[in-house]
Protein backbone atom coordinates (compact mmCIF):
# COMPACT_ATOMS: atom_id res chain seq x y z
CA UNK A 1 0.00 0.00 0.00
CA UNK A 2 1.48 3.56 -0.89
CA UNK A 3 0.86 5.96 2.18
CA UNK A 4 2.59 8.65 1.27
CA UNK A 5 2.38 12.05 3.97
CA UNK A 6 4.09 14.88 2.88
CA UNK A 7 3.91 18.62 5.10
CA UNK A 8 4.56 21.21 2.26
CA UNK A 9 6.71 23.94 3.89
CA UNK A 10 5.01 26.60 4.63
CA UNK A 11 7.24 29.25 2.19
CA UNK A 12 6.07 26.78 -0.74
CA UNK A 13 2.67 27.99 0.04
CA UNK A 14 1.64 31.76 0.25
CA UNK A 15 -1.65 31.11 -1.36
CA UNK A 16 -2.85 28.29 0.99
CA UNK A 17 -1.94 30.53 3.57
CA UNK A 18 -4.77 33.05 2.63
CA UNK A 19 -7.16 30.51 3.02
CA UNK A 20 -6.42 30.80 7.39
CA UNK A 21 -8.86 34.15 7.59
CA UNK A 22 -11.50 32.42 6.33
CA UNK A 23 -11.28 29.12 7.44
CA UNK A 24 -10.89 30.09 10.84
CA UNK A 25 -13.20 32.61 11.18
CA UNK A 26 -11.35 35.63 11.68
CA UNK A 27 -13.29 37.64 8.98
CA UNK A 28 -16.52 39.08 9.35
CA UNK A 29 -19.19 35.76 8.89
CA UNK A 30 -22.01 37.85 7.72
CA UNK A 31 -19.49 38.58 4.72
CA UNK A 32 -19.16 35.51 2.05
CA UNK A 33 -15.06 35.78 1.98
CA UNK A 34 -13.39 34.48 -1.14
CA UNK A 35 -10.31 33.32 -1.97
CA UNK A 36 -8.62 32.61 -4.97
CA UNK A 37 -5.02 31.56 -6.10
CA UNK A 38 -4.69 28.44 -3.99
CA UNK A 39 -1.92 26.61 -4.83
CA UNK A 40 -2.69 22.81 -4.57
CA UNK A 41 -0.22 20.00 -4.15
CA UNK A 42 -2.28 17.42 -4.05
CA UNK A 43 -3.97 18.85 -7.17
CA UNK A 44 -0.94 18.75 -8.99
CA UNK A 45 0.11 15.41 -7.94
CA UNK A 46 -3.40 14.19 -9.53
CA UNK A 47 -2.91 16.11 -12.92
CA UNK A 48 0.47 14.87 -13.12
CA UNK A 49 -0.70 11.17 -12.61
CA UNK A 50 -3.33 11.55 -15.39
CA UNK A 51 -0.97 12.56 -17.39
CA UNK A 52 -1.54 10.18 -20.43
CA UNK A 53 -4.88 10.24 -20.02
CA UNK A 54 -5.96 12.65 -22.82
CA UNK A 55 -9.98 12.17 -21.83
CA UNK A 56 -10.22 11.98 -18.58
CA UNK A 57 -14.00 11.37 -17.08
CA UNK A 58 -14.62 13.42 -13.77
CA UNK A 59 -17.38 13.81 -11.21
CA UNK A 60 -17.71 16.92 -9.62
CA UNK A 61 -19.64 16.82 -6.43
CA UNK A 62 -19.67 20.42 -6.07
CA UNK A 63 -21.90 23.10 -6.88
CA UNK A 64 -21.55 23.88 -10.06
CA UNK A 65 -18.76 26.66 -11.36
CA UNK A 66 -17.89 28.09 -14.38
CA UNK A 67 -14.38 28.66 -14.18
CA UNK A 68 -14.16 24.16 -13.21
CA UNK A 69 -15.98 23.74 -16.52
CA UNK A 70 -14.22 26.10 -18.09
CA UNK A 71 -10.95 24.41 -17.22
CA UNK A 72 -11.63 20.73 -17.13
CA UNK A 73 -13.19 21.15 -20.71
CA UNK A 74 -10.25 22.92 -22.14
CA UNK A 75 -8.01 19.54 -19.96
CA UNK A 76 -10.67 17.23 -22.51
CA UNK A 77 -12.26 16.28 -19.37
CA UNK A 78 -16.11 14.33 -19.74
CA UNK A 79 -17.59 15.82 -16.70
CA UNK A 80 -20.58 14.97 -14.50
CA UNK A 81 -21.75 17.20 -11.98
CA UNK A 82 -23.59 16.23 -9.00
CA UNK A 83 -23.64 18.38 -6.21
CA UNK A 84 -23.99 16.53 -3.18
CA UNK A 85 -21.94 19.28 -1.10
CA UNK A 86 -25.05 21.78 -0.94
CA UNK A 87 -27.83 19.62 0.75
CA UNK A 88 -25.07 18.55 3.54
CA UNK A 89 -24.33 22.44 4.11
CA UNK A 90 -27.73 23.40 3.90
CA UNK A 91 -28.69 20.14 6.27
CA UNK A 92 -31.41 19.71 3.30
CA UNK A 93 -34.40 18.34 6.08
CA UNK A 94 -35.54 15.97 3.32
CA UNK A 95 -32.19 13.97 3.28
CA UNK A 96 -33.28 13.04 7.07
CA UNK A 97 -36.07 10.41 8.16
CA UNK A 98 -36.96 11.84 11.62
CA UNK A 99 -39.59 9.33 12.16
CA UNK A 100 -37.71 7.21 14.45
CA UNK A 101 -35.98 8.10 18.10
CA UNK A 102 -32.76 8.50 16.69
CA UNK A 103 -33.10 10.46 13.08
CA UNK A 104 -31.92 8.20 9.85
CA UNK A 105 -29.64 10.25 7.33
CA UNK A 106 -31.28 8.94 4.06
CA UNK A 107 -28.21 7.70 2.07
CA UNK A 108 -30.25 6.59 -1.00
CA UNK A 109 -31.98 9.78 -1.54
CA UNK A 110 -28.70 11.77 -0.97
CA UNK A 111 -26.81 9.74 -3.81
CA UNK A 112 -30.28 10.36 -6.29
CA UNK A 113 -28.24 13.50 -7.15
CA UNK A 114 -25.44 11.47 -9.14
CA UNK A 115 -26.55 10.95 -12.62
CA UNK A 116 -26.05 7.88 -14.29
CA UNK A 117 -22.47 6.97 -14.05
CA UNK A 118 -21.14 3.20 -15.46
CA UNK A 119 -19.76 1.19 -12.40
CA UNK A 120 -15.74 1.45 -12.95
CA UNK A 121 -15.74 4.10 -15.14
CA UNK A 122 -14.30 7.27 -13.63
CA UNK A 123 -10.64 8.34 -14.08
CA UNK A 124 -11.57 10.55 -10.96
CA UNK A 125 -13.56 11.96 -8.11
CA UNK A 126 -13.39 15.79 -6.28
CA UNK A 127 -15.05 14.77 -3.06
CA UNK A 128 -14.08 18.58 -2.02
CA UNK A 129 -15.71 18.68 1.73
CA UNK A 130 -18.37 16.13 1.24
CA UNK A 131 -16.72 13.22 3.61
CA UNK A 132 -16.28 15.43 6.37
CA UNK A 133 -19.55 17.02 6.22
CA UNK A 134 -21.53 13.36 5.59
CA UNK A 135 -23.37 11.64 8.84
CA UNK A 136 -20.41 8.92 10.06
CA UNK A 137 -22.46 6.42 9.71
CA UNK A 138 -23.18 6.66 6.07
CA UNK A 139 -19.57 7.71 5.10
CA UNK A 140 -18.70 3.77 4.46
CA UNK A 141 -21.81 3.47 2.20
CA UNK A 142 -21.34 6.59 0.26
CA UNK A 143 -17.02 5.82 -0.07
CA UNK A 144 -18.26 2.38 -0.98
CA UNK A 145 -20.95 3.96 -3.79
CA UNK A 146 -18.52 6.59 -4.98
CA UNK A 147 -15.21 4.25 -5.19
CA UNK A 148 -17.31 1.63 -7.16
CA UNK A 149 -17.46 4.39 -9.83
CA UNK A 150 -13.95 4.39 -9.64
CA UNK A 151 -11.82 2.64 -12.61
CA UNK A 152 -8.77 0.54 -11.19
CA UNK A 153 -6.45 3.21 -10.54
CA UNK A 154 -8.97 6.06 -10.12
CA UNK A 155 -8.58 9.02 -7.36
CA UNK A 156 -11.17 10.29 -5.00
CA UNK A 157 -9.92 13.87 -4.19
CA UNK A 158 -11.13 15.41 -1.23
CA UNK A 159 -10.27 17.97 1.56
CA UNK A 160 -10.59 17.06 5.16
CA UNK A 161 -10.63 19.08 8.09
CA UNK A 162 -7.67 18.97 10.83
CA UNK A 163 -8.55 18.81 14.55
CA UNK A 164 -7.65 22.27 15.38
CA UNK A 165 -9.53 23.64 12.62
CA UNK A 166 -12.90 24.35 14.71
CA UNK A 167 -15.00 26.21 11.42
CA UNK A 168 -15.23 25.85 7.31
CA UNK A 169 -17.98 23.45 6.74
CA UNK A 170 -19.77 26.50 5.05
CA UNK A 171 -17.06 26.42 2.44
CA UNK A 172 -17.70 25.68 -1.47
CA UNK A 173 -14.68 25.16 -3.64
CA UNK A 174 -14.04 25.56 -7.26
CA UNK A 175 -10.81 25.14 -9.77
CA UNK A 176 -9.54 28.50 -11.04
CA UNK A 177 -6.76 26.54 -12.84
CA UNK A 178 -6.13 22.94 -12.95
CA UNK A 179 -3.98 23.06 -9.87
CA UNK A 180 -5.19 26.19 -8.27
CA UNK A 181 -8.32 26.19 -5.86
CA UNK A 182 -10.49 29.20 -5.38
CA UNK A 183 -13.28 29.09 -2.44
CA UNK A 184 -16.22 30.65 -0.68
CA UNK A 185 -16.68 30.46 2.84
CA UNK A 186 -20.87 31.71 3.13
CA UNK A 187 -21.16 31.01 6.83
CA UNK A 188 -18.57 30.33 9.65
CA UNK A 189 -20.01 27.10 10.39
CA UNK A 190 -18.29 24.14 12.66
CA UNK A 191 -17.62 21.07 11.35
CA UNK A 192 -20.43 18.66 12.45
CA UNK A 193 -18.26 15.43 12.83
CA UNK A 194 -14.72 14.99 14.69
CA UNK A 195 -11.95 14.84 11.48
CA UNK A 196 -11.50 11.73 9.53
CA UNK A 197 -8.23 10.05 9.90
CA UNK A 198 -5.85 8.90 7.36
CA UNK A 199 -6.26 5.08 8.87
CA UNK A 200 -10.20 5.58 8.50
CA UNK A 201 -9.46 6.93 5.37
CA UNK A 202 -8.09 3.76 4.74
CA UNK A 203 -10.70 1.54 5.58
CA UNK A 204 -13.13 3.50 3.84
CA UNK A 205 -10.92 2.73 0.62
CA UNK A 206 -10.21 -0.93 1.29
CA UNK A 207 -7.54 -2.51 -1.43
CA UNK A 208 -6.52 1.00 -2.53
CA UNK A 209 -4.33 3.63 -1.20
CA UNK A 210 -4.31 6.61 0.13
CA UNK A 211 -2.09 9.42 -0.23
CA UNK A 212 -1.88 12.76 2.05
CA UNK A 213 -0.72 15.98 1.43
CA UNK A 214 -0.61 18.64 4.77
CA UNK A 215 -1.52 22.23 3.69
CA UNK A 216 -0.90 25.11 6.58
CA UNK A 217 -4.56 25.92 6.35
CA UNK A 218 -5.80 23.29 8.69
CA UNK A 219 -6.86 21.15 5.34
CA UNK A 220 -5.34 18.03 4.74
CA UNK A 221 -5.72 17.15 0.77
CA UNK A 222 -6.51 13.49 0.42
CA UNK A 223 -6.44 11.23 -2.32
CA UNK A 224 -7.72 7.71 -2.39
CA UNK A 225 -6.33 5.73 -5.23
CA UNK A 226 -8.47 2.59 -5.85
CA UNK B 1 -65.18 74.66 -53.80
CA UNK B 2 -65.44 72.01 -50.99
CA UNK B 3 -61.98 70.73 -51.66
CA UNK B 4 -59.83 72.90 -53.02
CA UNK B 5 -56.54 71.16 -54.30
CA UNK B 6 -53.48 72.73 -52.15
CA UNK B 7 -50.63 73.42 -54.72
CA UNK B 8 -48.14 70.35 -54.87
CA UNK B 9 -44.82 71.80 -53.03
CA UNK B 10 -42.27 71.41 -55.85
CA UNK B 11 -38.77 70.64 -53.87
CA UNK B 12 -36.49 73.02 -54.22
CA UNK B 13 -33.75 73.02 -56.30
CA UNK B 14 -30.18 73.15 -54.99
CA UNK B 15 -28.06 72.22 -57.87
CA UNK B 16 -25.22 73.10 -55.62
CA UNK B 17 -25.91 71.13 -52.78
CA UNK B 18 -23.79 67.81 -52.06
CA UNK B 19 -25.67 64.72 -52.33
CA UNK B 20 -26.27 62.96 -49.09
CA UNK B 21 -25.71 59.26 -48.95
CA UNK B 22 -28.04 57.01 -47.64
CA UNK B 23 -26.74 54.96 -44.04
CA UNK B 24 -27.62 51.20 -44.05
CA UNK B 25 -30.39 50.39 -42.01
CA UNK B 26 -28.60 47.11 -40.63
CA UNK B 27 -26.01 46.92 -38.15
CA UNK B 28 -22.82 45.39 -38.68
CA UNK B 29 -22.56 41.38 -37.65
CA UNK B 30 -20.00 41.27 -34.70
CA UNK B 31 -17.68 38.26 -35.29
CA UNK B 32 -18.82 34.69 -33.59
CA UNK B 33 -17.06 34.33 -30.80
CA UNK B 34 -17.14 30.38 -29.51
CA UNK B 35 -15.39 30.88 -25.83
CA UNK B 36 -17.66 30.78 -23.08
CA UNK B 37 -19.46 33.49 -22.15
CA UNK B 38 -18.39 35.81 -18.71
CA UNK B 39 -20.88 35.33 -16.44
CA UNK B 40 -20.55 39.08 -16.24
CA UNK B 41 -22.03 39.39 -19.82
CA UNK B 42 -25.01 36.89 -19.28
CA UNK B 43 -28.22 38.58 -20.36
CA UNK B 44 -30.91 37.78 -17.31
CA UNK B 45 -34.01 38.76 -19.27
CA UNK B 46 -36.91 36.44 -18.63
CA UNK B 47 -37.47 36.13 -22.13
CA UNK B 48 -34.89 37.25 -24.90
CA UNK B 49 -35.86 39.34 -27.58
CA UNK B 50 -38.30 37.37 -30.19
CA UNK B 51 -37.37 38.81 -33.33
CA UNK B 52 -38.09 36.26 -36.21
CA UNK B 53 -38.24 33.88 -33.59
CA UNK B 54 -41.44 31.25 -33.19
CA UNK B 55 -42.75 31.26 -29.82
CA UNK B 56 -44.38 28.59 -28.11
CA UNK B 57 -46.72 30.95 -25.12
CA UNK B 58 -47.05 29.66 -21.55
CA UNK B 59 -50.43 27.98 -22.02
CA UNK B 60 -49.39 25.89 -24.97
CA UNK B 61 -48.50 22.50 -24.34
CA UNK B 62 -46.94 20.28 -27.28
CA UNK B 63 -46.41 16.52 -26.97
CA UNK B 64 -44.26 15.04 -30.25
CA UNK B 65 -41.37 15.51 -32.57
CA UNK B 66 -40.55 19.42 -33.15
CA UNK B 67 -38.31 20.68 -36.03
CA UNK B 68 -37.71 23.45 -37.68
CA UNK B 69 -35.74 26.28 -39.25
CA UNK B 70 -35.96 28.94 -37.31
CA UNK B 71 -35.55 30.25 -33.82
CA UNK B 72 -37.68 29.19 -30.69
CA UNK B 73 -38.54 29.69 -27.47
CA UNK B 74 -40.43 27.91 -24.68
CA UNK B 75 -42.28 29.31 -22.80
CA UNK B 76 -44.93 26.79 -22.53
CA UNK B 77 -44.67 23.09 -22.03
CA UNK B 78 -43.17 20.43 -24.67
CA UNK B 79 -42.32 16.46 -24.35
CA UNK B 80 -41.10 14.69 -27.47
CA UNK B 81 -38.08 15.65 -29.33
CA UNK B 82 -36.65 18.83 -30.59
CA UNK B 83 -34.52 19.61 -33.60
CA UNK B 84 -33.49 23.54 -34.44
CA UNK B 85 -30.20 22.22 -36.30
CA UNK B 86 -29.19 25.31 -37.44
CA UNK B 87 -31.10 27.59 -35.34
CA UNK B 88 -31.24 28.69 -31.39
CA UNK B 89 -33.82 27.21 -29.04
CA UNK B 90 -34.48 29.30 -25.59
CA UNK B 91 -36.12 27.99 -22.99
CA UNK B 92 -37.96 30.50 -21.07
CA UNK B 93 -38.20 30.98 -17.68
CA UNK B 94 -41.62 29.31 -17.50
CA UNK B 95 -40.67 26.66 -19.99
CA UNK B 96 -40.66 23.54 -18.89
CA UNK B 97 -39.31 20.84 -21.46
CA UNK B 98 -39.16 17.02 -21.35
CA UNK B 99 -37.09 16.13 -24.63
CA UNK B 100 -33.77 15.09 -26.75
CA UNK B 101 -32.84 18.77 -27.53
CA UNK B 102 -30.86 19.25 -30.64
CA UNK B 103 -30.33 22.67 -32.40
CA UNK B 104 -27.41 24.91 -33.24
CA UNK B 105 -27.37 27.05 -29.61
CA UNK B 106 -29.98 26.57 -26.63
CA UNK B 107 -30.15 28.52 -23.84
CA UNK B 108 -32.27 27.39 -20.59
CA UNK B 109 -33.85 29.67 -18.53
CA UNK B 110 -36.52 27.60 -17.29
CA UNK B 111 -36.75 23.72 -17.02
CA UNK B 112 -35.21 20.99 -19.32
CA UNK B 113 -35.17 17.25 -18.30
CA UNK B 114 -33.55 15.72 -21.28
CA UNK B 115 -29.95 15.41 -23.30
CA UNK B 116 -29.20 18.53 -25.16
CA UNK B 117 -26.49 18.52 -28.22
CA UNK B 118 -26.05 21.92 -29.26
CA UNK B 119 -23.18 22.36 -32.17
CA UNK B 120 -22.04 25.93 -30.94
CA UNK B 121 -23.05 26.82 -27.64
CA UNK B 122 -25.15 25.81 -24.28
CA UNK B 123 -25.93 28.16 -22.03
CA UNK B 124 -27.65 27.85 -18.44
CA UNK B 125 -28.97 30.86 -16.87
CA UNK B 126 -29.05 31.32 -13.13
CA UNK B 127 -32.59 30.50 -12.78
CA UNK B 128 -32.10 27.43 -15.40
CA UNK B 129 -32.68 24.23 -13.95
CA UNK B 130 -31.07 21.31 -16.27
CA UNK B 131 -31.10 17.68 -15.96
CA UNK B 132 -29.29 15.38 -18.90
CA UNK B 133 -25.99 15.43 -20.89
CA UNK B 134 -24.98 17.68 -22.65
CA UNK B 135 -22.82 17.75 -25.39
CA UNK B 136 -21.30 20.94 -27.18
CA UNK B 137 -18.35 22.85 -28.38
CA UNK B 138 -19.34 25.20 -25.47
CA UNK B 139 -20.61 25.43 -22.43
CA UNK B 140 -21.75 28.07 -19.83
CA UNK B 141 -23.13 28.02 -16.69
CA UNK B 142 -24.21 30.34 -14.30
CA UNK B 143 -23.84 30.67 -10.75
CA UNK B 144 -27.05 29.56 -9.01
CA UNK B 145 -28.24 27.28 -12.33
CA UNK B 146 -29.34 23.77 -10.97
CA UNK B 147 -27.69 20.87 -13.69
CA UNK B 148 -26.88 17.25 -12.59
CA UNK B 149 -26.29 15.44 -15.07
CA UNK B 150 -22.77 15.27 -17.79
CA UNK B 151 -20.89 17.64 -19.90
CA UNK B 152 -18.87 16.23 -23.03
CA UNK B 153 -16.70 18.93 -24.95
CA UNK B 154 -17.40 18.67 -29.23
CA UNK B 155 -14.24 19.01 -30.73
CA UNK B 156 -13.65 21.20 -33.74
CA UNK B 157 -12.62 18.13 -36.03
CA UNK B 158 -15.73 16.59 -34.76
CA UNK B 159 -18.02 19.74 -35.96
CA UNK B 160 -16.54 20.03 -39.24
CA UNK B 161 -16.20 16.10 -40.01
CA UNK B 162 -19.47 15.17 -39.50
CA UNK B 163 -21.97 18.62 -39.77
CA UNK B 164 -25.34 16.30 -40.37
CA UNK B 165 -24.46 13.78 -37.92
CA UNK B 166 -26.14 14.39 -34.56
CA UNK B 167 -23.28 15.32 -31.97
CA UNK B 168 -24.41 12.40 -29.78
CA UNK B 169 -24.01 9.79 -32.32
CA UNK B 170 -19.79 10.95 -32.74
CA UNK B 171 -19.66 10.86 -29.40
CA UNK B 172 -20.91 7.77 -29.04
CA UNK B 173 -18.56 6.46 -31.82
CA UNK B 174 -15.90 8.44 -29.91
CA UNK B 175 -16.07 6.02 -27.29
Amino acid sequence: MDKTIRAVPYARLPAHDSLLPTITGRESPAKAAEASGNLSRGLEWLWQYLRDIPHPRILDCGPIRQSTVSILMHRGVKLYVADLLTPLQSEAAQLWDRSQKTPQFRLEAFLEQVPPIPPASLTAVFGWQVPDLAPRAVLPGFMARIISYLEPGGVFFCLLHEPHLPEGAGTTWWLESLTTLGSRCDANRPFPYPPITNREMERLNPGGSVKTFLTRSGLREVLALK
Amino acid sequence: MLFERKPRAVPLQLPDAPQVQETPTFLPTTPKVDTPMPESNMRTPSAPAIENKTVLGRSVVVSGELSGAEDLLIEGQLEGTIRLQEHTLTVGQPGQVKAEVNARQVVVLGTVLGNITARERIEIRKTGHVVGDLVSAGVAIEEGAYFKGSIDILREEERKATPAQPAAAVLAARE
